[in-house]
């Protein structure tokens, strides 16, 4: 896709009202509060410590920095983690 | 995702610790090829635990090759395990099932009857007229037809005024009202009498209807005629009435007691033995009575065995104690002798004594001799001694 392609999306996108996430693949980030944080469309785990998640997303890694870090679900559109999270990176 | 936990639980799932360097690797892996891993924890820079189902578990291999780490399980953990743990020790669990279903059946039975409210008519007979209408130790709760039974049980006992019966847990709680007191004997319709119903002095008499035959102060005998309930007037024909009238007489009352003063006591010697028996519904488990003591007392205890709450099951441990006496001979100061004499005195003259009695004077005698101690008592009271009889 080349950037040419990824504004033509982008502009339909806005148009039509679509959701971006499917159609520009781009992950979609949803946190609850500050305990859990679930990643959809995400392209695989990067590195996984107590303190330190990266995740290979769509729009690049994303750093997730935090305590007691646990993934609770991993699937192949999905990624659900728990702990006490401090700071996300893109 | 709940949804999910659930169907893992049930299909049962383990936990694993995955050791090796390409952790992150291993778990994209295992994603890729559609093997469901959660709750994944470090535990330190090489080690992970994490969940797995079972049947995906020989699935890990090939990741596990892969990626040059290895894979223990530490625990296994659902419905399938549980059910193989249950079959491994079959004779226990089905010792243990039918133990809950021998308590269901059982606590479905009457094993107690508990009566409350009983004065002075006889518990035995309320038990019996109960047993005799279905309601006994060992009936079935579910046919108990507890309207029935109270209707049938008022009916056949009139002394009854109510009675309620409750079941809670294996006990039946059986309530009864006693009628208040017995009607009396001559309606107020019948012509009637009042005689002396024991010898006194007369000191007080209230006519309410009836003409009187004695006054104040004349010493009546047992079963003479007070009031007359036969009216005569000149010139009138005979009339006869219900003779209401109070009459309070003095009367007294007697009493003698001897107490030698040489006395044989029974006094414990801290030696107990006991002795218990079994009781299985109505049969019971006893080894020989057997006593080594010469005099004892005997406390009988009963204990319900197994009970919860108001769920009692007819088991009972039956404790005899038995307490070994020795006898003693003592000899009484003349005293000690006197205060026991009047002791006893006392307590039997109140038994004597009718309700509402008002005691005027009292006097207490003793006479000595060598062996023992006399002594006399006797109460000045004053009591309505008047009895309605009917005119024959």
């Amino acid at each position: 896709m080349g950037k040419r392609g990824y504004w033509l999306k982008e502009k339909l996108c806005s148009t039509f009202e679509l959701p971006k996430d499917i159609v520009l693949d781009v992950s979609k980030v949803v946190i609850i509060g500050a305990g859990q944080i679930t990643v959809e469309n995400h392209k695989g785990l990067i590195e996984y410590s107590e303190e330190l998640i990266r995740i290979n997303t769509g729009s690049g890694i994303m750093k997730l920095c935090g305590r007691n870090l646990t993934i609770k679900n991993i699937i192949q559109e999905e990624i659900a983690i728990t702990g006490v999270i401090t700071n996300i990176e893109f | 995702m709940f949804t999910i936990r659930i169907w893992n639980y049930l299909r049962g799932y383990a936990i694993i610790i995955v050791k090796g360097l390409k952790i992150e690797r291993f778990i994209n892996l295992a994603v890729v090829n559609n093997i469901y891993i959660w709750d994944i924890k470090k535990l330190d820079y090489v080690t992970v635990k994490a969940k797995i189902n079972l049947g995906n578990f020989r699935r890990l291999r090939d990741i596990v090759r892969k990626t040059d780490s290895s894979v223990s399980v530490l625990s296994k953990h659902g419905l399938p395990f549980i059910i193989r743990n249950v079959k491994r020790r079959k004779l226990f669990y089905t010792i243990l099932l039918s133990l809950f279903i021998f308590i269901y059946i059982m606590s479905s039975f009457v094993w107690m009857i508990e009566i409350k409210g009983v004065k002075s008519v006889d518990t035995e007979k309320i038990v019996k007229c109960l047993n005799a209408e279905g309601l006994k130790e060992g009936s079935f709760k579910g046919k108990l037809d507890r309207r029935h039974i109270e209707n049938q049980v008022l009916i056949n006992m009139p002394e009854l005024s109510w009675i309620g019966i409750q079941i809670k847990g294996t006990k039946a709680i059986v309530e009864v009202v006693e009628k208040k007191e017995k009607p009396p004997l001559i309606s107020r319709d019948d012509a009637c009498d009042i005689v002396a119903a024991k010898d006194g002095v007369i000191t007080k008499l209230l006519v309410l209807s009836g003409d009187p035959l004695v006054k104040d102060g004349t010493t009546v005998r047992k079963g003479q005629r007070l009031v007359t309930g036969t009216i005569l007037r000149e010139n009138l024909e005979p009339r006869q009435v219900h003779s209401l009238a109070q009459v309070i007489a003095r009367t007294w009352y007697e009493d003698a007691e001897e107490i030698p003063f040489q006395q044989i006591e029974y006094k414990p010697t801290g030696n107990i033995s006991r002795q218990y028996r079994l009781k299985l519904l109505n049969k019971e488990f006893s080894g020989k009575r057997r006593v080594s003591f010469k005099d004892f007392n005997e406390n009988i205890k009963e204990r319900d065995l197994i009970s919860f709450g108001d769920y009692v099951f007819p088991v009972k441990l039956i404790e005899h104690r038995f307490e070994e006496l020795v006898p003693e001979l003592k000899t009484l100061m003349i005293n000690e002798a006197k205060e026991r004499c009047l002791e006893r005195l006392d307590a039997r003259i109140k038994l004597m004594l009718p309700e509402g009695a008002v005691i005027l004077n009292r006097n207490t005698n003793y006479y000595l001799n060598k062996k023992s101690v006399k002594a006399t008592i006797s109460v000045e009271v004053l009591e309505d001694i008047g009895v309605k009889q009917k005119i024959q």
